[in-house]
């Protein structure tokens, strides 16, 4: 009886072996098929991408940096700051996907990253982009975001001069007035943030906030 | 059923003055701070008279602005009702001292000797306020209060100085530099205590025993710990446990994380519960808020955490198998099959197959896949079919039965004493199951029962959880059955800074009861996160469990816990 019973049990993985269940993968001959919500490498769409660094921030391991990247969108990214995330560090919890307000960096269902040295899983956005802008595309970009910024800047100055001339200060200067109680202050103010501004190191987003609306042109 | 005033109205009149501050959150929750003098007999009469028999745990808090640190107190009852008593005591932030409750419940012994050694303060009256998680050379430096300014660079081997010792060995001393003391990174004055293996070689009595070491690298244990037995022949006559190889002092770190990067870490406690560990967390934290999660984020949140049931519930039989080899290696590679198909109906939902990171305060991640729930039918049918083969597979194998059948009995009282949780309290015939002692989620709407066993040896141990396997199947074709149509996430905007106050969760690990309180001050950090895990609990009750079997049934018996050092040294 009990011999029986063992000799059964002792079939038992042979019925289930011949049942035809997948039982290895033949990985990287076979690629097996991942699903839409996989979490694998990232995939950045640099001509929507606005430099904000939320990814940056909310990063526990402080795996992303923002770097200059010229094949983007300057008139939405107008310090050209894109992420560059090390994947080494990167422990794919999605939580940079989820907080993108732009919603352009997603993470695809490339997993594999294999490298020679170390700096070959370091992948700056040219290597993430899925979309990006050709050189010729840029520079028009570019261009149009000059003038742009150049029509600002000049518009900005007419109204300062107005400003001046009328002796009121500028409707969001006055707020600074009322916090610092100077008077004079204002347009100097506004200036010392534009100087500011341009050597402000991009990866901060929080000057950019904090920038007078006047003051944007660089 | 006694709720929680009923319970503050009989502390307030059994010891009047006693009771210094108190809060009824719910009709489950009881929050009181006790006068640090009466806090032993607060217990005493809690367990004895009220039926809090289930000692819970223990948490400390560094309120540094206030100067004072608390010991908190965690008590709930096995079934006769369903209160958890939260009992606060405070002591001064100078030489903190309260009074133990080691005497009074057993297991309160491992978790006063972490909040010792954590912050340094002392209980009168245990007995042996001995390190648990750290390494010695961090004893004395309480790294969990909130001045402790970090570990001293301890990785320069230029530093290091040789020296020998008493034996004649070698070993390496890394001297700390002036400014490292200056700091506080290393201990001033050292507590003064018998090692581990002091204490062990202590209990040696004559010629014929000796230690053998089990670990912290056995082929037995799931990760890290050292289990030494003291054994005279075949015979083991005393056990003794220590771990802390992989501490990772998870709940410092999301101190120093915000509210949603701490989630990632629940993860990484432990990778095969990570869904029920971010529950935890995410419930914890919406109780503070009192977040509504929306009902369809409810049930996919019940399904998730079901099949990760299934899958940790399988990898911990398949496992345990290959430890006794008693039926043969087959029956694990056949459980890892199976739960790959679990696995990769968890990946489709949450894009990863292990961490997570899929709950979010107030609701989750993402929806359901298209063809979901057809997918998952078919998948649970063919899990089902199986488990049943595995269940009638042990019950009928001779070998397996001689193997595990009254091998490390736990009787029903003894469990609850020792605190354990899980399957291993279940198997005795206690039916203790948080889902519904504590039910959270949708739970109440469903239809299931606690599985239990009747003998609370390993094989039933083994028993319960695939017949809770079974169970898991039955509710998730019962969410997939109701589950409505809705958002995924609740509408109010969860806010970066999460207001003051505290919040205990509890939910059914598949390992046991898993707790978390944490503690808010307003910021945009946790002030403090406590885990009271499963596993914590599992391990402290295998040296006592071990006394007195064969060196064979010690893993049958460790085995058969499913213990996972990786969560219990979080």
């Amino acid at each position: 009886m009990l011999k029986r019973k063992m000799l059964k049990n002792w079939g038992w993985p042979l019925r289930i072996a011949s049942r035809g269940t997948e039982v290895t993968r033949l990985y990287p001959e076979v690629m097996m098929e991942l699903p839409a919500a996989e979490r694998g490498i990232h995939e950045l769409d640099a001509t929507t991408c606005i430099g904000c660094a939320s990814c940056a921030r909310i990063c526990p391991n402080s795996c992303i940096e923002m770097v200059t990247y010229k094949y983007g969108s300057p008139l939405k990214n107008k310090k050209m700051q894109y992420p560059q995330i090390d994947y080494g560090r990167c422990m794919f919890c999605g939580l940079c996907v989820d907080e993108c307000p732009a919603e352009c960096l997603k993470m695809g269902k490339k997993v594999t990253m294999a490298g020679w040295e170390r700096e070959d899983i370091v992948r700056g956005p040219d290597k993430l982009a899925v979309k990006k802008f050709t050189a010729k595309e840029a520079a028009e970009l570019a261009a149009e975001a000059k003038r742009i910024a150049a029509e600002k800047a000049a518009a900005a100055a007419a109204k300062k001069k107005a400003a001046a001339k009328e002796g009121a200060p500028a409707e969001g200067a006055a707020k600074k007035v009322a916090k610092e109680g100077a008077e004079n202050k204002p347009p100097k103010k506004a200036v010392a943030k534009e100087g500011e501004n341009k050597e402000a190191n991009a990866q901060e987003p929080k000057k950019e906030d904090a920038k007078p609306t006047e003051g944007g042109a660089s | 059923m006694t709720t929680a005033s009923d319970v503050l109205s009989a502390v307030q009149s059994a010891f009047p003055g006693a009771v210094l501050e108190s809060r009824v959150e719910s009709d489950r929750r009881l929050w009181a701070t006790i006068d640090s003098n009466s806090i032993v007999d607060v217990c005493k009469h809690l367990s004895e008279k009220l039926n809090f028999d289930h000692y819970s745990g223990a948490a400390g808090v560094d309120w540094i602005a206030r100067k004072e640190m608390e010991v908190v107190e965690i008590m709930a009852s096995h079934g006769a009702h369903q209160v958890v008593a939260m009992l606060k005591s405070k002591t001064p932030r100078e030489n903190p001292s309260v009074k133990s409750l080691a005497n009074l419940f057993w297991n309160a012994n491992w978790y006063e000797r972490e909040i010792w050694e954590m912050f340094g303060i002392n209980f009168e009256g245990h007995p042996g306020l001995y390190p648990l998680l750290l390494g010695d050379e961090l004893v004395g430096v309480w790294p969990w209060r909130k001045d402790f300014k970090g570990y001293p660079d301890l990785t320069t081997g230029q530093r290091a100085v040789e020296r020998p010792t008493s034996e004649g060995y070698t070993e390496y001393f890394i001297p700390p530099t002036p400014a490292e003391i200056e700091a506080g990174t290393v201990p001033k004055e050292k507590p003064k205590y018998p090692s581990f293996r002091e204490r062990e070689e202590k209990e040696i009595k004559s010629d014929s025993e000796m230690i053998m070491h089990m670990g912290p690298q056995h082929a037995m244990l799931p990760g890290p710990f050292l289990l030494d037995i003291l054994i005279e022949g075949e015979r083991v006559h005393k056990a003794f446990l220590d771990m802390g190889y992989i501490h990772k002092g998870i709940e410092k770190i999301m101190e120093n994380r915000t509210w949603l990067q701490g989630l990632t870490y629940t993860d990484r406690m432990c990778y095969v519960a990570s869904l029920s560990n971010n529950e935890c967390y995410c419930g914890a934290i919406e109780k503070i808020l009192g977040l509504e999660v929306p009902l369809r984020a409810q049930y996919i949140r019940v399904i998730l955490e079901e099949l990760s049931r299934i899958q940790s519930h399988l990898i911990g039989t398949g496992e345990f198998m290959t430890l006794i080899a008693g039926v043969g290696y087959a029956p694990w590679n056949f459980m890892i099959i199976d739960r790959e198909s679990i696995i990769s109906l968890i990946e489709s939902v949450t894009g990863a197959r292990l961490t997570h990171t899929f709950v979010r305060f107030g609701g989750v991640r993402n929806d359901l896949p298209e063809g979901f729930s057809d997918k998952c039918r078919s998948a649970l049918k063919y899990i089902e079919s199986r488990t049943k083969e595995y269940i009638e597979l042990f019950e009928q194998d001779p070998i397996y039965h001689m193997r595990m059948e009254n091998v490390g009995v736990l009787s029903p009282d003894r469990a609850k004493r020792v605190g354990i949780s899980g399957p291993p309290l279940r198997a005795t015939g206690v039916a203790y199951d948080m889902r519904k002692e504590d039910p959270i989620l949708v739970y109440p709407d469903l239809d299931f029962k606690v599985v239990t066993g009747t003998r609370g040896d390993s094989a039933d141990r083994i028993d319960v959880r695939l017949r809770e396997i079974l169970e898991s199947i039955h509710i998730i074709e019962q969410c997939l059955d109701r589950i409505p149509a809705g958002p995924i996430k609740t509408e109010t905007k969860v806010p970066k800074k999460i207001p003051a106050g505290e919040a205990y969760y509890r939910v059914e690990d598949p390992r046991g009861e898993m707790g978390m309180y944490v503690i808010s001050d307003g910021g945009d950090k946790p002030y403090r996160v406590k885990v009271r895990g499963p596993v914590y609990a599992t391990l402290q009750t295998l040296p006592p469990l071990l006394e007195g079997v064969y060196i064979a049934d010690a893993v049958a018996i460790a085995g058969s816990m499913d213990g996972c050092p990786s969560e219990a040294d979080r």
